[in-house]
């Protein structure tokens, strides 16, 4: 593989307007770099050869991270995942978001890489779209046109493929309140060693009714088809049970049957099915509150 | 040998700390000349594939573009020994026509290289390589080894007819291993697989080569046999040796990669063509394309039989082996291997053979181990297994059969020391063996623990196989200080801090006295180099000899002076001493001045030169304990303890040799649970060819780990020293096999154990 | 086309004529000659290219010389204060930590920020801070040895 990049014109972005001004008129061989970490390895591979390079990294406008008064979170997607990682209000409001942040590349990488560069790269094998998918994040893009919000569920359209025109720019990710009584997780096992692309992934909400039976799920699964995806399916099966162990392993066992991974589908199924079952039942207890553990998110080994 | 010493057996600091702390110490790739060209290597994107045509016109048009190779510029070159080593007694490489290895007119694997070029930056050699037009002839290709040899598969070379590289034998056959076998009370008996494992030096391979104007060759290398890359250069080029000077920088990392001549052949070749300096460094795709790594055994099938009191009685072996495209230092793996690992407990019977096989993958090599490592990841697993069916503690079994001093060693000699039976007392006792293993075994719950053992012995050098020859020139300065001139591989071993230890302790003087004159083939004398776990016992007994002999002449000046004979001399602290009156002394700098400055007509400097080859060869022996939880759902295993206890004789510096034990673990723990170095079946290619997709343990894949340094002196070594370089990485895909069947009952066979393979093991035991 | 650039490294204002295309490893290696960062997999694997951005561990290899304009920059060159080396330093080579040394500069620099953030980490904060800085030849162990001793150095006042 190349070591140096091939020659591009480099703009830096006064605004997102500008920024959106600049996409527009030099078309889809511009492209905007706020870390660079993943756009940088692909230019060096040779997959990505953008003629000019539009410098974002600098908006301190799209460098935001607030609470809002209904129990959300409105992030701008210049927030790295260190920051993600760390900010006491995502941990507070969203600890699986801040643990799948936490789990992104590397130390180095994290501190680099940008959430909203990691949900625009739409890899399919990453660690916070199926964590967004279960919050119901919603995308909030700008373009010449005015501004769009899509939900994540419709965001990803394939691998590395999403639905933001080459003239459009993320401008926010916002996350919705969680539905009374509800607590989430992060469950996540990596390829090979334990610094390393994720395997399998699922982020998973679950609310409990007063009589203790489902009264909502949400499962996002990553890293396990070509986009992180729902497992409706699943999802359908536990609603108004108990979530007895049985019921549990049978809603993981259709998790599994909605993956379709490309390269080592067996293994990549089989974890889906754990984690899915680790972290429902986890969730469970921890609602009922009958756990030692608040752990909410957890490698297996 | 109970006496104090004053500076072996210390932690000291290396000198080469500071400049590596501060990120002044110069590798090969950060050395820049005037009108320096940068190289790059085009590669083959195919498995097998003839070059029809290379068109070169538009990459030479290029601007900044200074050259273009491709194999017409190397019709003029000599044969070309990738094993280098020209060892009658081992089977090495063979002599490969000259277009066939550097840049290919037969791409015979995924990344081989077809064509070069040399442009003023980097940027312009990258763009250059895209404008290469090449033509290609694609042919089909075979990429395992039993496949290869069967008839009608696709040929890789028409030097290795049928695709076989080398028949090989188990160079100390003895008795009767069928007749032996067929009379044990108890066969065990498996067929294992072994991977293919990269060394993943943190620095890729680097080569900076220029010809002076005298038209002297001068090339900077990683090499760890510097003066075999001088002669082999000289030879594929037709340059007199002395018309050829190799430097060695700092390296990053070896582990066995650099035994072989990496970047240098390109790196020349473009310096003679375009009359300037050539830099070459490789990416880390390059690295894992283009280099030999560690040979991969597509089958060992081992039986061992046992009488019932645990006595073994008999091993047999057959390997099958890859050796990629091209036969590099591949072969030599299974003929170690089995020497190492075959002699290791006593065995009256043994047979072993190898077929090694040519294959369209990347080269195979010699890696940290050498073979020894596959070979005992099957051995200590049957042991194991023979153990647990006749009824034995896995110690016990192995006490039973390890060999005292006095008997025969692996490679022939006599064994002068071991310190097995010490290593496993001594690491069951701190690993906690005889509890853990009395617990009563978890059956069910999703996480299993278990714990288990290997052992294992390794050579220190290789005689009497490879050629041992080192030598050392040691010389007093007019202050008593002293230069020492060795050329060990420079690759970060401690080296230079223990070859200081020796040389000052014998001279009694302090080690900050001593300076290492090394890196250059001009000043240095011949020297084999480092491999083979040698660098301290070798190279370090050819310093302590050359030290004797400079401190005899400093003694016999001394003596004058102080009007005491010479051998009721001693010295200390950097004083001669009358023995019997040790107020009696002088200042060693005094008497080096003395003799320094003399206007007698007998002036002299006190210096010593001495080549050593040592005849014998000291195993070194270690025990190796890992405990494990095996996650039964998932199938991960996390080793969560290992201890390491080693026999490596007396100690040069504990730190350094604990250093090489912590870091054979991270390699260890690779070659049995993380690296997979992976080829597409269908295509050929090489999936792996970077970290992101080859994963080396990282600092939370790592254990507690501990090591136990026995630390009693061998008869033979320089103040009893034993080598340790590659015994820290052989017993430890054994021990974790061994404890991975303690914790849930199945074996795994093949490397690397990941988490689908013992899935289905589990899955297979409980049909 | 080159355009002027400004970068402050290790202290030092320089002015340099450079194409945007520039890695940041390219400047400070080829540019400044400061050979200390090192390429290694140059996919963000192994953080032998670490250098500190504002205090923080970044990636020379995936960073564009532009976007690091005028922000501080330490490289290891940086480190030590003429001949004396900083507490890290000191401890890398007190207890061993260097083999090869080729890893070395990226584990001292990621080490220094994890110390400058946390004076008093665990065993288990030095490995998570350097989860991304491989070592092929210490096996670790003495890299988080010299860290953990650092910082102690470092609390009782050592010269930084």
């Amino acid at each position: 593989m190349y070591r140096v990049l091939q020659p591009f014109e480099y703009l830096e972005a006064k605004s997102v307007d500008h920024a959106v001004e600049l996409l527009t008129r030099l078309g889809p061989d511009a492209r905007v770099i706020a870390g660079g970490t993943d756009l940088i390895i692909s230019m060096k591979k040779r997959d990505l050869a953008p003629k000019a390079l539009i410098a974002i990294g600098g908006l301190s406008e799209l460098s935001f991270l607030e609470a809002t008064t209904e129990g959300g979170l409105r992030i701008g997607p210049l927030v790295t995942h260190a920051a993600v990682a760390a900010s006491e209000v995502v941990r507070e409001r969203f600890e699986m978001l801040a643990v799948a942040a936490g789990e992104v590349g590397t130390p180095q990488v994290r501190n680099m890489g940008t959430l909203g560069g990691n949900v625009c790269k739409a890899g399919p094998s990453q660690d916070t779209p199926p964590v967004l998918i279960a919050l119901e994040a919603v995308l909030t893009l700008r373009g010449p046109h005015g501004e769009r919000s899509v939900p994540m569920g419709e965001f990803c359209t394939g691998p590395f493929c999403t639905v933001v025109a080459p003239e459009e720019v993320l401008t926010e990710i916002t996350i919705p309140p969680l539905p009374e009584g509800s607590a989430g997780c992060y469950k996540w096992c990596t390829k090979i060693t334990k610094v390393d692309e994720t395997l399998a992934g699922a982020g998973v909400v679950l609310s409990l009714a007063d009589d203790g039976t489902c009264k909502d799920v949400r499962i996002g699964l990553g890293s396990v088809a070509p986009t992180a995806i729902r497992a409706r399916q699943a999802e359908g099966m536990l609603l108004g049970t108990k979530l007895e162990p049985g019921e549990v392993e049978a809603a993981a066992e259709t998790a599994f049957t909605e993956c379709m991974p490309r390269s080592r589908p067996g293994y990549r199924r089989h974890m889906v099915r754990v984690m899915v079952k680790d972290a429902v039942m986890e969730l469970k207890e921890k609602i009922v509150g009958d756990s030692t553990s608040s752990d909410p998110g957890e490698a297996p080994r | 040998m109970n006496e104090e010493f004053s500076v072996v057996g210390k932690r000291i600091r290396q000198p080469d700390g500071p400049a590596k702390a501060t990120g002044e110490a110069k590798f090969v790739g950060d050395l820049r000349m005037p009108g320096m060209l940068i190289a790059k290597v085009l590669r083959s994107p195919h498995a097998h594939a003839r070059v029809a045509a290379i068109d070169t016109s538009r990459a030479e048009a290029l601007p900044g573009v200074a050259a273009v190779l491709t194999p017409d510029d190397l019709e003029d070159w000599s044969g070309f020994d990738r094993g280098m080593k020209d060892m009658p007694l081992v089977a090495g490489g063979y002599r490969i026509p000259p277009e066939e290895q550097v840049v290919n007119r037969v791409a015979r694997h995924y990344g081989d290289a077809v064509a070069a070029v040399a442009a003023v930056n980097e940027h312009i050699a990258e763009e250059a390589l895209s404008l290469l037009e090449v033509e290609y002839e694609v042919l089909p290709f075979v990429l395992n080894a039993e496949e290869a040899l069967r008839s009608g598969a696709p040929q890789v070379t028409e030097a290795a007819p049928g695709n076989i590289g080398k028949h090989l034998s188990y160079p100390y056959p003895e008795g009767d291993v069928d007749q032996a076998l067929a009379e044990a009370d108890l066969v065990v008996e498996g067929e294992f697989q072994t991977t293919k494992q990269d060394h993943c030096t943190q620095e890729t391979a680097a080569c900076l080569a220029y010809v002076d104007a005298s038209g002297r060759l001068n090339v900077w290398s990683q090499c760890q046999l510097a003066h075999l890359a001088r002669r082999e250069l000289a030879n594929i080029f037709n340059l007199p040796v002395h018309k050829v000077k190799i430097m060695t920088p700092f390296v990053g990392g070896s582990f066995g990669q650099r035994g072989a001549l990496c970047a240098e052949p390109v790196a020349v070749a473009l310096a003679l063509k375009t009359n300037k300096p050539v830099k070459l460094v490789f990416s880390r795709e390059d690295n894992f394309l283009g280099l030999e790594s560690r040979t991969g055994f597509d089958n060992i099938h081992v039986r061992l039989g046992f009488k019932k009191d645990g006595t073994l009685t008999a091993i047999k072996t057959n390997m099958l082996g890859h050796l990629g495209g091209y036969m590099g230092c591949g072969p030599m793996a299974s003929v170690i291997g089995m020497t190492l690992s075959m002699g290791h407990y006593r065995c009256p019977n043994r047979y072993g053979d190898a077929d090694m096989v040519m294959t369209n993958i990347p080269v195979s090599g010699a890696m940290r181990g050498f073979g020894n490592d596959a070979m005992m990841f099957c051995i200590e697993q049957l042991v194991d297994e023979a153990a647990e069916k006749l009824g034995l503690d896995p110690i016990d079994i192995r006490l039973k059969n390890t060999k005292q001093p006095g008997e025969t060693a692996s490679m022939g000699l006599m064994l002068e020391s071991s310190y097995l039976e010490d290593c496993m007392r001594a690491g069951a006792e701190r690993f906690g063996w005889q509890e853990l293993r009395s617990q009563p075994k978890e059956t069910e719950g999703r996480i299993r623990r278990g714990c288990g053992m290997a052992t294992m012995s390794h050579c220190t050098g290789a005689a009497p196989l490879y050629l041992e020859h080192s030598n050392a020139m040691v010389k007093f300065n007019e202050d008593g200080s002293v230069n020492l001139t060795v050329y060990p591989a420079p690759v970060g071993t401690h080296i230079w801090g223990a070859l200081s230890q020796i040389c000052a302790e014998e001279l009694g003087i302090g080690v900050e006295d001593v300076s290492i004159v090394t890196g250059d083939t001009d000043i240095t004398l011949f020297e084999y180099g480092s491999d083979a776990s040698r660098s301290t016992y070798a190279i370090g007994g050819a310093t302590l000899r050359a030290a004797r002999k400079a401190k005899e002449q400093l003694l016999a000046h001394a003596a004058e002076m102080l009007e005491v004979p010479p051998d009721q001399l001693e010295t200390r602290d950097r004083r001669v001493f009358s023995k019997a009156d040790p107020n009696k002394s002088i200042d060693v700098g005094e008497v080096c001045y003395d003799a320094i400055y003399s206007f007698g007509g007998e002036a002299t400097n006190f210096a010593g030169k001495q080549s050593f080859e040592p005849t014998w060869n000291s195993p070194t022996f270690g025990a190796y304990f890992a405990e494990v939880e095996v996650d039964t759902e998932t199938g991960r295993v996390c080793v969560t303890r290992f201890v390491t206890a080693i026999d490596c004789g007396k100690a040069i510096n504990p730190m350094a040799v604990e250093g090489q034990l912590e870091g054979g673990l991270q390699q260890g723990l690779g070659y049995a649970l993380t690296e997979n170095f992976l080829v597409n079946e269908t295509t050929g290619k090489v999936e792996t060819t970077n970290y992101d997709s080859y994963k080396v343990p990282g600092t939370l894949d790592m254990p507690h780990s501990e090591v136990i340094i026995v630390d009693k002196p061998d008869p033979k070594g320089p103040f009893g020293a034993k080598g340790v370089g590659e015994p820290g990485m052989v017993g430890i895909p054994p021990a974790i096999a061994n404890a991975i069947y303690d914790a849930i009952g199945v074996r795994i066979h093949s490397l690397p154990m990941t988490p689908e393979r013992i899935l289905a093991a589990l899955a297979e035991k409980d049909d | 086309m080159k355009t002027l650039a400004n970068f402050v490294v290790n202290g030092e204002p320089y002015e340099l004529a450079i194409e945007p295309n520039l890695l940041l490893i390219e400047v400070l290696r080829d540019e400044l000659g400061l050979t200390g960062t090192k390429h290694s997999c140059g996919v963000g694997n192994c953080g032998a290219c670490t250098v500190l951005v504002e205090g923080e561990p970044v990636l020379a290899c995936l960073s564009l010389a532009m976007a690091a304009r005028g922000k501080a920059i330490t490289t290891i060159e940086g480190l030590a204060e003429g001949p004396t080396l900083h507490p890290l330093q000191e401890a890398f080579i007190e207890v061993g930590a260097i083999q090869c040394g080729y890893c070395t500069p990226g584990m001292i620099l990621t080490a220094k920020a994890l110390l400058d953030k946390k004076p008093d980490p665990t065993e288990e904060d030095v490995r998570e801070a350097l989860a991304g800085n491989i070592c092929r030849c210490t096996g670790y162990v003495k890299i988080i040895e010299a860290v953990l001793a650092a910082a102690e150095a470092m609390r009782k006042g050592a010269a930084r």
